[in-house]
């Protein structure tokens, strides 16, 4: 029997590898034109190739030489398989960058929820076994802290590498990629969180008069306050405004399950009721996580209580099931025509485009995420009310980039790898497909007036211009806003938000009131602080957002 | 299967036996139909994934595609991970076969007095009841430290011990049960006893062995604990693999649907295939099947 | 009838050695952990440049004719071991998440283990009646035992899915309400479970002497009846075996939680293992966590001990 069995796993596994075979054709990745320029080219199912002038890929590289010969480079990254978010430009990259290298690139996928902790497995027992990992931004505290890290800096004045610069970034992204001052990180990824809203039902006359008999005031479209946008998104929950099915539909839609991407969420939200926003950062203006003075926690400030219980009623206008549901199944209902809004990052104005998955294409339009009416004075400990609330932008999420382990036996090898993701051709590519998870935030990557891009690519690319449009204003207005949401990049960084996302999940699903819940927060980031040591984190902290006394 | 007929005494009109067996049909598809959705899953677009009409039928509900199968057969991590399962649940199955059918064979044959059989056998079966994650650290450190991390050999090291409890039980009991009459013969005409072992009770025991190597294989199989611990890469194993389907953009259940059957395959055939010894296997050889 | 003889120790040794050390050392330094603050980080000392050769031992020139290097990196582990008073059993005892994770196992095992043997039971009295396709039948569910746990966990995720899920006609949050994200994880545990007592069961039912059966059929003709005097007392210890292997089972519950809630909603379903392997890997703090997993074998220890008597019985 035993035998009959190993027949059937060796059958499965012949038909496996024959497949692999199968796929493995002749594809000239690199080809070096009479012209100076070189054009780079993936296999064909990604549809990539560009062509760039010779000096821009950097000395090393040259037709008859290959710098790298015999070395492996090993990237560790989230994996969303060959074709999906973030490991798919690895994949892409690949063959491109073993032909110019004569190298090896191995990629290492693990979970994006065990990430961090394969990393830092990694770096503390001293296994070495990666020369790069895409990191989260938040992941910087730690490392930083253990000088894990190999600074860029050098690698990027060189001309010897594939070349690019940081000057391309606004100073809200700028500042995740490097650390007082010093550059880390290999330009890739841009993540913040906008609203996305369902264009041809707002602006539909039906439901505008219908709002504004209910509401008293007209819809503003996009809304422009959180509040507005509770009162249009409890406007159309439960009401079949979608005409692809027959059920109600809903007015938002979150991702709230704990262990996921839950507490960003409220992160992005709470910004504009929580921060006070002023002309520089001190104290008690532009500060979001701790005093930095005494490291005092401010996420039980009346502020964030307002915010959770704001979210917690944003919550009552969409599916309960959402307590459960990670990126994945809140993007799935929004594309499917199921709520009004989402507040999430770039991918979803990608996904939108994608018609095995979207019915919305044409009528996903994006704006900025709006402010609170009233936000708390951390100062004069009160509730500010305003008609014309401040901005307040983010850059929630990961931005996940490359860095180089401090470890690696292969730095120049591995950074010409990174480097070749972030030239402008390239960068500029992964921004305008939608597929690979690597959202716009560069100058390149916008069009007039906040940068250079041309709307022709991403049309090309297959957007929508109705999406398109709005959806690149969000995002360049976002990251250039006047106040952002500071980013926490202290040692403990996944630990504080482990127990601020299962506190959160409390909330939501209505274990916990929002102000037991950011209390018991607070109570567990004291108790983190002090184990950690306080004036370390202290002065961690006070780097980490850049605060002089 | 049973010593006497299934019947067993009872008396029943075939009314009664057409209802019972609809009953019983009624819970086997409940039981099956998890596994039923999966399957659906895995042939389903994307889109499709929680759109789909009424329970799901292929060709019924919606037109079945192959893609995500076709997909997900040409990943290179996924044919790794593949591979790897195979090497570490017949390694270890193999090496806790080396180590157990001896021990098995001396607490079935021989009378040890300091510490008492019956206490030398609930020993090795607490080994079974052992949280795993009391050994999970110290094996972690012990593994990093001696740089075998990320490697099939430190995985084959550790589900040799968790799956040993079974060949020791299983094989323990069919020892007992053959007659020794055959072995004292052997070794009256001058053979060791090791090569009474061997050339007798090993054959006899064959089918025992047999099924208890298929129940091990199954547990190295879906062990994930430990996996999720100490492989990385080159050593990612069927159940990381699977866990691996979530990314940035939410979990990925067509693929998961495609990778759990991948990995469900294998553990499920082998069971069936041990079917009569399931029981005694499982209840660690409490209950004769 | 056994053998004496000192032939048994040698064939017995290989194993017992074995286990020893690979079970009671990675416990002992699992104790000794426990009673630290650990902390383990890596130091780069130095780094040296070093020419590349290339296959017949020649350095390799770059384009300038400058010999091609590489950077070697010397590293240090450094690990600390500071006995801490009982710091990490302190903080457990306070720790609410410990609590939680406690009572929520608690919960699991014994609903669980229940259920699994009365609905196993229940079964194996169906399928011990003549009925149609009953081999078939039975083959089918012995399916869930050994379907991948992980795999498991995201099917029941689709099969639960409250918005277009094969489920949704119930209206029940399965996963979104914390109490019944405690009872879905428990259906999981019960549909993956349930299969193997009915089996064992239906083997032990099979096993009763018909003779017995008859004469107590001689009695009485209620079902019932025949179940009191004769069936259950006869099944009774092979239930206590069952439900004993099945709470240690349970208690080590880790992988559904791990793709099926996430702990969730808030720390709901957060099983005692889940939050231990957090502690300790995801989080890395190595002290504490084996702290938590030492109180954990000590309860197993507890019920191992407390079901003792039956398993020596069993392995006579």
């Amino acid at each position: 029997m035993s035998v009959r069995m190993a027949a059937g796993a060796a059958a499965l596994f012949a038909t496996t590898a024959l497949c692999g075979v199968a796929f493995a054709q002749g594809v000239e990745y690199v080809t070096w034109n009479d012209d100076g320029t070189v054009t780079l080219r993936a296999d064909p199912e990604y549809k990539f190739e560009i062509t760039v002038p010779r000096e821009r890929l950097g000395t090393l590289f040259a037709p008859d030489y290959k710098p790298f010969e015999g070395e492996t480079v090993t990237v560790l990254t989230l994996d969303s398989g060959p074709m999906g978010g973030i490991s798919g430009p690895l994949h892409m990259f690949r063959p491109i960058w073993e032909e110019l290298s004569g190298g090896t690139l191995e990629i290492a996928l693990t979970p994006i929820t065990d990430l961090y902790a394969k990393m830092m497995l990694d770096l503390n027992q001293g296994t070495g076994l990666y020369d790069a990992i895409i990191v989260g931004a938040f992941f910087y505290g730690d490392l930083v802290a253990n000088g894990y890290m190999i600074p860029i800096d050098d690698y990027m004045a060189s001309d010897e590498y594939p070349q690019w610069s940081y000057d391309v970034m606004p100073d809200s992204l700028r500042n995740l990629y490097t650390w007082g001052g010093v550059g880390y990180g290999v330009l890739n990824d841009a993540d913040g969180q906008v609203l996305y809203y369902r264009s041809d039902v707002l602006n539909d006359p039906e439901h505008q008069a219908g709002f504004e008999a209910e509401y008293g005031y007209p819809m503003p479209v996009p809304p422009r306050t959180w509040q507005q946008l509770l009162d249009i998104a409890t406007y159309f929950n439960g009401k079949n405004w979608d005409h692809h099915d027959d059920e109600p539909d809903s007015g938002m839609v979150l991702h709230l399950k704990v262990g996921e991407q839950g507490h960003y969420h409220f992160q992005s939200l709470s910004a504009s009721f929580a921060m006070t926003p002023g002309p520089e950062l001190d104290r008690y203006h532009n500060v979001y996580w701790f005093d930095p003075e005494d490291m005092t926690p401010l996420i039980n400030s009346p502020g964030h209580v307002a915010a959770l219980e704001f979210l917690q009623q944003l919550h009552a206008t969409g599916p309960a099931a959402q307590v459960g549901w990670s990126l994945g199944e809140a993007w799935d209902y929004f594309l499917r025509g199921k709520s009004v809004f989402v507040f999430s990052w770039g991918d979803v104005g990608a996904l939108c485009q994608d018609e095995s998955r979207s019915v919305i294409r044409g009528n996903c339009a994006a704006a900025v995420l709006p402010s609170s009416e009233r936000y708390w004075d951390h100062e004069n400990k009160t509730w500010i009310e305003t008609d014309e609330p401040g901005f307040v932008g983010n850059t929630t999420g990961g931005s996940w980039h490359g860095i180089i382990s401090a470890f690696s036996d292969a730095p120049e090898a591995t950074y010409s790898f990174l480097s070749l993701m972030a030239i402008e051709e390239s960068s500029a590519w992964l921004g305008t497909y939608g597929w690979n998870g690597v959202d716009p935030g560069y100058s390149y990557q916008f069009v007039p007036p906040y940068g250079t891009a041309d709307l022709q690519a991403y049309l090309d690319a297959g957007w929508h211009e109705n999406d398109i449009t709005t959806y690149l204003e969000a995002y360049a207005q976002n990251y250039n806003a006047p106040t952002i949401l500071t980013y926490l990049r202290i040692q403990g960084a996944p630990e504080y938000w482990d127990i601020m996302d299962k506190n959160l999940s409390a909330a939501m699903s209505g274990e916990k009131t929002a102000q037991e819940a950011l209390d018991d927060t607070a109570a567990a980031w004291e108790e983190i602080t002090d184990r950690l040591g306080r004036e370390q984190q202290l002065e961690a902290y006070q780097t980490a957002i850049g605060y002089k006394h | 299967m049973s010593r006497r007929s299934m019947e067993g005494g009872m008396r029943q009109s075939s009314f009664a036996t057409a209802l019972y067996s609809l009953l019983a049909l009624v819970i086997t598809l409940i039981f099956f139909f998890p596994l039923y959705w999966a399957i659906s899953n895995s042939l389903r677009r994307p889109s499709e994934t929680f759109t789909v009409a009424g329970l799901g039928v292929p060709f019924l509900d919606f037109t079945p595609t192959l893609d995500n199968w076709l997909a997900e057969i040409q990943v290179k991590e996924a044919y790794n991970a593949f591979t790897n399962s195979l090497i570490v649940s017949s390694v270890s199955t193999l090496l806790a076969l080396l180590l157990g059918l001896p021990a098995a064979y001396a607490l079935a044959r021989f009378r040890f007095r300091t510490i008492p059989n019956k206490d030398l056998t609930v020993w090795f079966l607490s080994q079974r009841v052992l949280p795993p994650v009391a050994t999970a650290v110290p094996f972690f450190f012990v593994f990093t430290t001696l740089g075998m991390q990320d490697s099939l050999i430190s995985l084959i090291l550790i589900n040799a011990t968790f799956i040993l409890p079974f060949v020791v039980v299983i094989v323990r009991q069919t020892f007992q049960d053959l007659p020794i009459e055959l072995e004292e013969a052997a070794l009256v005409d001058g053979a060791s006893h090791l090569r009474a072992f061997f050339r007798i009770a090993v054959p006899l025991a064959a089918p025992a062995i047999a099924a208890s190597c298929l129940i091990m294989f199954a547990f190295a199989w879906n062990e994930y604990l430990f996996a999720l611990i100490l492989s990385l890469t080159e050593a990612s194993v069927m159940p990381t693999h699977i866990a691996g389907g979530a990314d940035t953009r939410g979990v990925q259940f067509w693929f998961v649907a495609v990778r759990s059957l991948i990995a469900m395959v294998p553990p499920v055939l082998l069971a069936l295939i041990a079917q009569r010894y399931i029981v005694r296997g499982l209840t660690l050889g409490a209950v004769k099947g | 009838m056994r053998w004496s003889g000192k032939v048994g120790s040698l064939f017995l040794l290989p194993a017992v050695i074995w286990v020893l050390v690979f079970t009671i050392f990675p416990l002992g330094y699992s104790l000794y952990l426990s009673l630290h603050n650990v902390t383990s980080k890596v130091e780069v000392v130095g780094r040296e440049e070093v020419p590349v050769l290339d296959a017949d031992g020649n350095p390799v020139l770059k384009p300038n004719g400058e010999p091609r290097t590489r950077t070697e990196v010397i590293r240090e582990l450094n690990r600390t071991f500071t006995w801490n008073d009982f710091a990490n059993y302190g903080r457990a005892f306070r720790d609410g998440q410990v609590r939680d994770a406690a009572v929520f196992t608690g919960i699991f095992v014994v609903a669980g283990v229940v259920i699994e043997i009365v609905l196993g039971l229940v079964l194996a009295y169906l399928f011990n009646r003549p009925i149609i396709g009953r081999g078939l039948m039975r083959s089918i569910m012995i399916l869930p035992i050994f379907a991948t746990p992980i795999a498991i966990g995201y099917l029941f995720f689709t099969v639960f899915y409250e918005e277009g899920g094969p489920l949704q006609w119930t209206g029940l949050p399965w996963l979104s309400d914390p109490t019944m994200a405690k009872i879905s994880v428990i259906l999981v545990d019960i549909w993956q479970w349930t299969p193997f007592c009915f089996l064992v069961f239906l083997a032990a039912l099979q096993g009763i002497p018909d003779e017995q059966i008859e004469s107590a059929r001689l009695d009485s003709n209620s079902n019932w009846d025949l179940w009191k005097t004769v069936i259950l007392p006869a099944l009774k210890p092979i239930i206590i075996i069952v439900g004993l292997l099945r709470l240690a089972e349970a208690l080590k519950l880790f992988d559904i939680i791990a793709t099926l809630t996430k702990g969730g909603p808030g720390t709901a379903t957060q099983s005692y293992t889940y939050y231990a392997y957090t502690a300790g890997f995801k989080l890395q703090d190595y002290g504490y966590a084996s702290a938590l997993a030492f109180l954990l074998l000590i309860v197993v220890m507890v019920i191992v001990t407390f079901f003792f008597r039956f398993l020596r019985r069993t392995y006579e």
